[in-house]
């Protein structure tokens, strides 16, 4: 397979390498690569195990701040003693 | 700040009669204002800043400012997004005071190619699934004490565009960077949490 990719990377023109995985992720994950280069990434993906890995951690640590953050359980409401705090704080001015 | 706007507790016409009140001075609309919005105001305080003790001090200072600053708001954002971008700013003054910058630099995870630009650093984690990450690190605070420990410019874009899910354009206005800076500083963002979490 490492033979292969090397094979299609180096002479198959326009064929994606790992590093050129890399500059389009940012674009990938946003959906705002073109038709033509998103088939490339996943052709690239598909033969690629060391980079589709790669692109999942990535995926991975975008949900993980998602999810860490949001089960956080912040309090629903603001207590009315922090809001009569502030409201006094106008008043004083 | 398409989000915020749809979230907000006021339908534009009732918010555009609360402001007329604010701006002359009248108490009811004071009153109104606070138990309107500090809901809202204070989740995202808090999701910056991860206590509650931490959330309410910014609540309060946030509303100094806006109390200061009502007589400048002009209409050109809603007073929903006026709002946000005042606490987003306390928020992150708040951050800054508190950091003890700990440097990780991406430097230290950067990628490795051989002269075939193949990568040649790979971890066999494709096994990872995220429940198991997340029982790995024990509890969520502990990420959240990670993207808090990421250098400020990397913490702040995933705090407003990967966390509150702000757009790139309304990030850029907030940090007062260009939108290709917000790209960059995501993306790298992003890659350095990805090396710290190893996944
Ligand atoms: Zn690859």
């Amino acid at each position: 397979m490492l033979m292969i990719k090397r094979l299609m990377t180096q002479y198959v023109p326009g064929m994606l390498t790992c590093k050129d995985v890399d500059s389009f992720l940012y674009d990938f994950h946003e959906g705002q690569l073109s038709i033509a280069e998103n088939l490339k990434f996943k052709l690239h993906l598909s033969m690629c195990r060391e980079c589709k890995t790669y692109v999942q951690g990535y995926k991975n640590a975008i949900r993980i701040s998602k999810e860490g953050v949001k089960t956080a359980e912040p309090i629903e409401k603001v207590p009315e003693e922090l809001v009569q705090i502030i409201l006094k704080s106008r008043i004083k001015k | 700040m398409e989000k915020i706007k749809s979230n907000s507790m006021l339908a534009q016409d009732q918010e555009n009669h609360l402001i007329d009140k604010l701006l002359v001075n009248d108490n009811k609309a004071f009153d109104r204002l606070v138990r309107n919005y500090s809901s809202k105001m204070y989740a995202v305080a808090r999701s910056f800043l991860h206590n509650d003790d931490d959330a309410q001090e910014c609540l309060q200072k946030t509303f100094v400012q806006v109390f200061i600053k009502i007589h400048t708001f002009r209409r050109d954002a809603s007073l929903s997004t006026w709002l946000h971008r005042i606490t987003v700013n306390c928020a992150l003054m708040i951050l800054r005071a508190q950091k003890k910058q700990r440097t990780i630099s991406l430097e230290d995870f950067s990628q490795h190619y051989n002269e075939y630009g193949e990568r040649t650093t790979f971890s066999d984690n494709s096994g990872n699934n995220l429940e198991q990450i997340f029982e790995r690190q024990e509890t969520k605070t502990v990420i959240n004490e990670m993207i808090r420990t990421l250098p400020e410019k990397y913490c702040n874009v995933i705090q407003l565009r990967d966390i509150q899910e702000l757009s790139t354009k309304d990030t850029a206005e907030i940090l007062e960077i260009s939108e290709a800076s917000v790209k960059t500083q995501l993306h790298r963002g992003r890659l350095l949490l990805k090396a710290i979490l190893e996944i």
